[in-house]
């Protein structure tokens, strides 16, 4: 019992951070609707950026957060701008492979810069964790839970009290209808876009905290974060914060009180279940009619 | 939607072009026998023909399948547990056993598919991405059939060394043609015709009469056979199957990459598609690995490929020809084809 | 307009749609790519039999070998010592006038850890370059491919890190795996020294988690094996798979069952996970046994150099080896790569004896083609970093692995007794 209490801590406390990473996807998918296949490398450039701050400044990972957003929400922006705005109708389907081919390039230039041992960033208090009621807590994935539920608050607000996020919601509800009320409909993509990838830059140095990474750990992230949007519906965030979760908890538990080897597969068979019985996923509103914030 | 020209299915021009593509296929280990060649050759005509067999679900029907490695995973382990447990003995009869292999992955998944079938796009794409986890999952931990981590060895044949490739190059060739007479045979058939309207709007289609749901679990059946083929001849070419290896997401991407530079809904796409990137990506990684240039390299590729060829080379190809012949010949009456194909092509950006 | 399909998809118009339509049925066309492809092919081909411009002064022809390494992929970050290794060996036999006054020249392909290319590499080498010699690739998985090839033309199969029993179930007499034991008996010593302890100090229960690879899990099920016969009671026994990054639900259910011993099967980073979490579930098992992570140079960093003493593992090589050449062969890879002897990966030892062995057959039998080769190193014993190393007919070699631990901060081998540095020691809390 106290082994099943304690998985199911520390899958909340990953469903977190994975949650973070998915809702920038789900954010981006909104508005543009293109599946960001280049979210999980970006996040791990990210973990390699606060590496070197940390290595070369001594920057606290948390506090390079505040450097990394804003340096990705630049770059998605240009991202969307430069490469993606001009893949026009076909938009979606090319859109995909172009961000996963960007993505396969930055792995390369990271296997070329950092070589490809795995690191992690490791703070004084790294290993360093909390009893609470008997159950351990580490202090870091604590902290990385708090980093994330204050970003995706952040986001939150944004996306319900400011003109901006009013903008945002217009755009993916309905493009055409938005853009006939002066709202631009490329500028909203380029900036859910670089909104989106604003949501790696947080995520990655957390994910580097907590994990070993290198430049090959992508494809498992990347299939987790894909596998979560879908169970969440694609464009709710409450449905992708949930699916999160549960996956965290799920493989926690699984791994934890019956067989590590079949965890991920429970929670693949999971979803397939889910998805035989609803395929818009758990929240996911009727073909894109109104997001569900 | 314009409708293929059903007359042309037994042009004498076509059977002359299908002869000399069997011929080629079978003079080019005699023309250049050097092994190392012939290897090139196999791998070569392996991707071709997964991408081909990827090209019925992804662009003929329009699903984005993105999980096909995992039926290709799924032929190379039925003929490693082949070999082994019943003893099938090592020789050319081997080969054989591609054929009941992919009828049998087809006949199996059949139900698996109607169930995939009933999802869309994005959700679609993602399942079948679970599909080929789950199937690697398979191969891991069903420790007894297939020795999970460890893997599993197949029997070396006993070829004459120096011409030990031949008989695989011609397994997989075989295999090659076959998919295409297939894949010809599905375009030119009123069950090409359904896919398409499937594609292209399948409501629709369904509202007008069409047996969508059949025709698309023929579709994904029949590439889900065809690439358990491919990776049975594999296995037995390789010898040995890992489920890391086995189940592969970067095929399940090349074949994928293959088609759209190729032109993914063309008959010939795909192998256009494989011929030109294989042997540079095998070069790639033999001469330049060295570097950690390669992975950069085949970001470039692609994004070269989508940026400047977005069609893919065949359509591509063959636009510019049909544009050239129209010069050629001189200022006509419009054509109605080619308005509808502007029309269609979404010039107004 | 897109809105007017809007009722598809979340992907609005067709994605595929674009172009399709706008086809013709041109064959010439489709000739006419074909044969361009073709000719894009033969082109390739003669690039590809193009080999890379080696400066060669001597008036002997080089000696030219062929190596598939994992330079990217998931065995990249393991096999970047080992090419290490072999560059440093060629540089220092060509300085001492090559073998048999042939300079060596190396010739590296990558594999992307995945073995259609791996064999790909080998038929390009063998057949297209027609190389001298060969040496195997990185790691088991993609030596049991490769193997059969060499040996289909008579070559040699001097590998360095192939060592799982699949390999020597193949019974190639082709194949030499150049470490001192194969890898189902590097656990072998750290069970016996655990049975050598008296009753009162040995461990009562065990707790034995593995990555489920052929790397690891065989060396835990032989010591679980061992153990268990003996006695000692197994609370924990479960593999999970490399795709895992979260090692805290193990380690939860590792901590649960409270084991006096902990034998671990680990690749390296799931080494370091596993101990971070141990210290942060606080808590800390008698006996804690690695099969791979602890003799990585980045280790101590990641967990911490407080928390290293009393960890053990096992190892085919160590830098304070006093085996054939070791000496030099530490001083000079320091002196090319940078670092200090503690950081030197074993890989690239594996590489370096590899190349050893060359140079003995040719030295012993004044010829170094692979026929000779193989004949020769299946007699005798053959010194080299690696240890004295003598094969059987299958070239699994017929040595034992050596117990290490961390003491005192540095990692010395412990066990047994005969290469030991010093005595093992109890396992101190975290952080002493």
């Amino acid at each position: 019992m106290h082994l099943f209490v304690q998985s199911i801590i520390i899958g909340v406390l990953i469903g977190g951070v994975y949650a973070l990473l998915a809702s920038g996807m789900t954010m981006m998918f909104g508005v543009t609707r293109i599946i960001n296949f280049a979210q999980a490398m970006f996040a791990i450039v990210c973990a390699y950026l606060s590496y070197s701050l940390f290595t070369h400044f001594g920057l606290d990972p948390f506090l390079s957060v505040a450097i990394l957003m804003p340096m990705m929400f630049l770059f998605g922006y240009g991202v969307y701008t430069l490469l993606l705005r001009r893949l026009g109708k076909a938009g979606p389907a090319m859109a995909l492979m172009v961000l996963f081919a960007l993505g396969i390039g930055a792995q390369g230039v990271t296997d070329l810069v950092y070589g490809t041992n795995t690191i992690t960033i490791t703070p004084s208090y790294a290993n360093d964790s909390w009893v609470v009621f008997g159950f351990q807590i580490p202090v870091i994935r604590f902290f990385a839970f708090v980093m994330a539920v204050a970003v995706l608050g952040a986001f939150h607000l944004i996306r319900q009290h400011s003109k901006l996020g009013r903008a945002l919601r217009a755009t993916s509800q309905n493009p055409a209808a938005a853009s006939l009320l002066g709202v631009d409909v490329q500028k909203m993509s380029a900036i859910a876009t670089g909104l989106g990838f604003a949501a790696a830059g947080a995520a990655g140095p957390i994910y580097g905290l907590i994990f070993p990474f290198t430049g090959n750990s992508q494809y498992d992230l990347l299939s987790k974060l894909l596998t979560v949007m879908i169970l969440g519906g694609l464009v709710s965030m409450p449905g992708v914060i949930i699916a999160a979760v549960f996956l965290g908890v799920v493989e926690s538990v699984i791994a934890a009180t019956i067989s590590p080897d079949w965890s991920s597969f429970s929670f693949l068979v999971a979803l397939f279940i889910v998805l035989m019985v609803r395929p818009q996923g758990i929240f996911g509103g009727h073909r894109m009619q109104g997001a569900l914030w | 939607m314009t409708a293929a020209p059903r007359a042309s299915r037994l042009r004498p021009s076509g059977l002359a072009q299908a002869a000399a593509f069997v011929a080629v296929l079978v003079v080019l280990p005699i023309a250049f026998p050097a092994q190392w060649l012939v290897n090139l050759f196999i791998f070569t005509a392996m991707f071709a023909g997964a991408a081909m067999a990827w090209n019925l679900i992804g662009g003929s029907a329009g699903y984005p399948a993105l999980g096909n490695g995992a039926f290709f995973g799924v032929g190379a382990y039925a003929m490693a547990i082949l070999t082994t447990h019943l003893g099938v003995g090592g020789g050319y009869l081997v080969f054989a056993w591609a054929i009941p292999i992919a009828i049998g992955t087809a006949i199996v998944f059949a139900p698996i598919a109607r169930l995939l079938l009933r999802t869309r796009a994005a959700v679609f794409a993602v399942l079948t991405i679970t599909l080929l986890f789950i199937g690697q999952t398979l191969a891991y931990n069903l420790v007894s059939l297939t020795q999970g981590s460890l893997g599993m060895t197949l029997p070396s044949p006993s070829f004459p060394a120096a011409r030990y490739d031949q008989p695989f190059y011609y397994a997989m060739a075989g295999l090659l043609a076959l998919t295409m007479l297939f894949c010809w045979g599905v375009r030119n058939s009123k069950l090409g015709l359904a896919l398409n309207a499937v594609r292209d709007d399948e409501d629709r289609a369904r509202g007008l009469g069409v047996q969508t749901e059949m025709v698309k679990l023929f579709a994904y059946c029949s590439s889900a056979g065809l690439t358990a083929a491919f990776g049975a001849i594999w296995a037995y070419y390789i010898s040995f199957v890992f489920p890391g290896f086995a189940f592969d997401p970067i095929l399940s991407l090349s074949v994928i990459l293959f088609a759209f530079l190729g032109g993914v809904g063309s008959l010939s796409g795909p192998l256009v598609g494989a011929l030109l990137i294989v042997p540079v990506q095998q070069y790639l990684a033999f001469r330049f690995g060295a570097s950690h240039l390669y992975l950069i390299a085949y970001a470039g590729v692609f994004l070269l490929v989508i940026y400047l060829l977005p069609n893919g080379i065949v359509p591509s190809c063959r636009q510019y020809l049909t544009r050239l012949r129209r010069l050629r010949s001189g200022p006509t009456a419009p054509d109605a084809s080619l308005l509808v194909s502007n029309v269609t092509a979404g010039k107004s950006q | 307009m897109a809105a007017a399909r809007g009722s598809r998809s979340p992907w609005g118009q067709n994605p595929f749609g674009k172009g399709v339509t706008a086809m013709r049925r041109s064959h010439t066309a489709l000739l006419r790519v074909f044969s361009g492809a073709a000719g894009l092919l033969a082109a390739f081909g003669s690039l590809l039999l193009a080999g890379p411009v080696g400066a060669s002064t001597s008036s002997k022809p080089p000696l030219v070998v062929g190596i598939s390494m994992s330079l990217s992929g998931d065995f990249s970050p393991l096999a970047a010592p080992q090419l290490n290794g072999y560059r440093l060996w060629a540089q220092t036999v060509n300085a001492h006038g090559g073998i048999l006054g042939r300079q060596v020249v190396l010739k590296i392909a990558d594999d992307a850890s995945n073995p259609t290319q791996a064999v790909s590499n080998y038929q390009n080498f063998i057949s297209g370059d027609h190389v001298d010699l060969v040496f195997g690739p990185f790691s088991s998985l993609l030596t049991i491919p490769t193997a059969p090839i060499a040996k289909r033309y008579g070559y040699a199969f001097i590998e360095p890190s192939g060592g799982s029993p699949t390999i020597f179930n193949e019974h190639l007499n082709n194949v030499f795996f150049t470490q001192p034991a194969p890898i189902l008996s590097s656990g072998n010593e750290f069970a016996s020294y655990i049975l050598s302890l008296p009753p009162k100090e040995r461990p009562k229960t065990a707790a034995y988690p593995t990555v489920d690879d052929p790397f690891t899990s065989p060396i835990v099920a032989e010591i679980q094996q061992r153990l268990q016969a003996a006695g000692i009671k197994t609370v924990y026994s479960k593999t999970y798979s490399t795709e895992t990054v979260d090692l805290s639900p193990v380690v939860a259910a590792i901590v649960a069952a409270k084991p006096d011993l902990i034998v671990s099967g680990t690749g390296g980073a799931d080494a370091v996970a596993e101990v971070n979490g141990f210290i942060q579930s606080k808590f800390n098992p008698k006996y804690l046994f690695f099969t791979g992570g602890p003799d990585d140079p980045s280790f101590k960093n990641q967990v911490g150099a407080s928390n290293v003493n009393g960890i053990f593992s096992t190892g085919d090589w160590f830098y304070q080896d006093k085996t054939a050449g070791n000496a030099a062969f530490v001083k000079a890879y320091v002196a090319k790569y940078g670092g200090t002897p503690a950081t030197i990966d074993s890989a690239a030892a594996e590489a370096y004896a590899a190349g050893q062995v060359v140079q003995l057959v040719a030295q012993r039998t004044g010829k170094v083609d692979n026929a000779t080769i193989i004949k020769a190193l299946h007699r005798g014993t053959w010194p080299t970093v690696e240890g004295n190393l003598s094969w059987n007919a299958a070239g699994s070699p017929n040595g034992e692995d050596i117990i290490v631990q961390w003491v005192k901060q540095q990692l010395v081998p412990v066990y047994p007794p005969a290469v030991a540095v010093t005595s093992p020691i109890l396992k101190p809390p975290w952080g002493g």
